[in-house]
């Protein structure tokens, strides 16, 4: 087990009354976990002392088997809720704000050279905004701001992806756009995704955990009812059980036991195409379906 | 050789208000983009608070801005932590502090007239002192701006995502404290404690309509900043204008050019869309 967040009997308040109480969850490597809870619960805060930002008052977080001191000094990428929408109105081309993720191989004080430049549009590429690199970011859509956004993130080349409701203020399309994106990464590059949701039903498919934040304890016990459509295996990760497991989500095709049926949804062709094989056999975990509740 | 370079006096002004206007235009980039433009205002108030004191104390007004200005501006700082959702007072009490206390102590100031030079500043009578202190500077501001470009790009856009990368947000916010608060209190001596946070404004409001990318904000605030100066201080040569209310207006012009420049360039925008 490769447990790379754990959060142990973590409590925190802004005052003397706990928003978070005694929380204890692990995320291992691999993992798309969904974090969900009730408005004000306390999930952003939990984001920030996940980041290091709030300083819990009881309990402890590791990153990758060590204590949380300094986030910048892990290999973990913070995507703002809103973040989108708040870099419309700042001046700067989508180059320009990619690039700004790069500080720490730049160095302090130093200037970018061409090989960060060159980072930049392959993480402009990597969420198809390669075209828009000089286009100002204020003259994007909200689902392009957004995976602009991502883009900045991921230059840093991210083994954690902690994000903080990106889906809030993205219309459809967008979401789909997005959650495509991060599933690949999740499946393709191992990164390891936290993220902080109120649209289950659309990122419930792609996570194969979702913890529930409720009334400052955060559970998989007290998950609602039936998100997680389906999920199987692949023999590329590892799992919490010591199985391979990798979800695999909105296939359009209806699973079977048969490896060649899988390999004929959309992401598996993706995942063909750039050389991989699931030859190892999809030990399909079809926790689904008809209201039947699933916990990833 | 035209008239206006023919007195030594005006070839101090036009180089020290040139110095002046590139580092304030860099300066105020970060600032306006900070969300911080009224700053410039609090400081360059506080800074009279530092001239009086000068002039009380009989030692370099320019010194006592200076230290009155660096108060100012690490005060901002501690307040604006304090009061959290409404850290935007902390601008509004430090500027309401520093012109109380300027009012107070320029009753005492013997000569009026010395300190009312340095509300509209006197940038035409700038002794070779400060010319030198200018151009030092100068070089000081615009190579620790350059230097530390990114980071202040990164803080600027957004503080907290920096903090989280590694960017030491402290120190870089109280070296850009420190350089904008020895900038206004020097200009405001050259240009006036009442104008210099206009200039550290206007021009990148003005940049900020027509340029396309933040770099290129930077190049055009620098632009219409060196622009109005000379362009006011020749104007104030053969019109015997106020130079520091005319290069603040010339800029003006320049914001209300470029907004006009935008919305054609918008309506056209438009018109392509709807004919495509």
């Amino acid at each position: 087990m490769d447990k790379v967040i754990e959060v142990k009997d973590l409590s925190f308040g802004y005052t003397k009354e706990k928003i978070l109480e005694h929380v204890n969850f692990d995320v291992e490597r691999g993992d798309f976990a969904a974090v969900i809870g009730d408005n004000g619960v306390g999930k952003s805060t939990m984001v920030k002392l996940l980041l290091g930002v709030l300083k819990p008052t009881e309990g402890e977080v590791r990153i990758e088997g060590k204590p949380l001191v300094s986030i910048s000094k892990t290999k973990v990428g913070y995507l703002p809720q809103n973040s989108g929408t708040r870099a419309a109105s700042f001046p700067a081309t989508c180059e320009e704000i990619v690039m700004s993720s790069l500080y720490k191989e730049i160095g302090f004080a130093r200037f970018p050279k061409k090989a960060h430049k060159e980072k930049v549009l392959s993480a402009l590429e990597e969420v198809g905004m390669q075209d828009k690199a000089k286009a100002l970011i204020g003259e994007l859509s909200g689902g392009q701001q957004q995976r602009v956004m991502l883009a900045r993130v991921l230059a840093g080349d991210p083994a954690i992806l902690i994000l903080d409701e990106p889906t809030t203020g993205v219309d459809s399309e967008s979401v789909d756009r997005l959650l495509h994106i991060l599933h690949h990464l999740n499946i393709e590059k191992q990164v390891t995704i936290l993220m902080v949701t109120h649209d289950i039903d659309k990122v419930g498919p792609y996570a194969n955990r979702v913890l529930c934040l409720s009334e400052g304890a955060c559970s998989e016990e007290a998950l609602p009812h039936a998100s997680i459509v389906h999920a199987h295996s692949h023999a590329h990760s590892h799992g919490r059980d010591g199985s391979t497991h990798i979800h695999c989500a909105n296939c359009e095709h209806e699973h079977k036991h048969d490896p060649s049926t899988c390999a004929e949804c959309c992401h598996c062709d993706e995942y063909h195409e750039h050389g991989h094989h699931h030859e190892h056999g999809h030990d399909h975990q079809h926790d689904h379906h008809d209201g039947e509740e699933k916990r990833g | 050789m035209p008239m206006i370079f023919q007195y030594t006096y005006m070839q101090r002004a036009l180089l020290v208000g040139c110095l002046l206007a590139v580092l304030v235009a860099c300066l105020g980039t970060v600032m306006v983009h900070k969300r911080l433009s009224l700053i410039g205002d609090a400081l360059s108030h506080s800074s009279l608070a530092g001239v009086a004191l000068g002039l009380l104390g009989g030692f370099n007004p320019i010194v006592g801005a200076m230290a009155t200005c660096l108060v100012a501006a690490f005060a901002i700082e501690g307040i604006r932590k304090k009061l959290g959702n409404h850290s935007e007072l902390a601008v509004a009490i430090v500027l309401s502090t520093g012109i109380g206390l300027a009012g107070v102590l320029s009753g005492f100031v013997k000569s009026s007239a010395d300190f009312n030079s340095f509300l509209f500043g006197s940038i035409v009578a700038i002794s070779s002192f400060e010319m030198y202190l200018v151009s030092i500077l100068a070089v000081v501001v615009l190579v620790a701006f350059l230097m530390l470009y990114k980071e202040l790009f990164y803080i600027s856009f957004d503080e907290q995502a920096a903090g989280i990368s590694g960017v030491p947000v402290g120190a870089v916010n109280a070296i850009f404290t420190i350089l904008t608060s020895v900038t206004i209190s020097i200009a405001a001596r050259t240009v006036g404690a009442l104008i210099i946070s206009s200039l550290m404004v206007v021009p990148v409001a003005a940049a900020m309509s027509i340029a396309r990318s933040y770099k290129t904000t930077v190049l055009w605030a620098v632009f219409v900043a060196v622009a109005s100066t000379l362009g006011g201080l020749v104007l104030s040569f053969y019109q015997g204008l106020k130079p520091g209310g005319t290069i603040v207006l010339i800029s003006v012009g320049f914001f209300l050019l470029f907004r006009g420049i935008r919305l054609i360039r918008e309506h056209g925008a438009q018109v392509g869309q709807k004919e495509g």
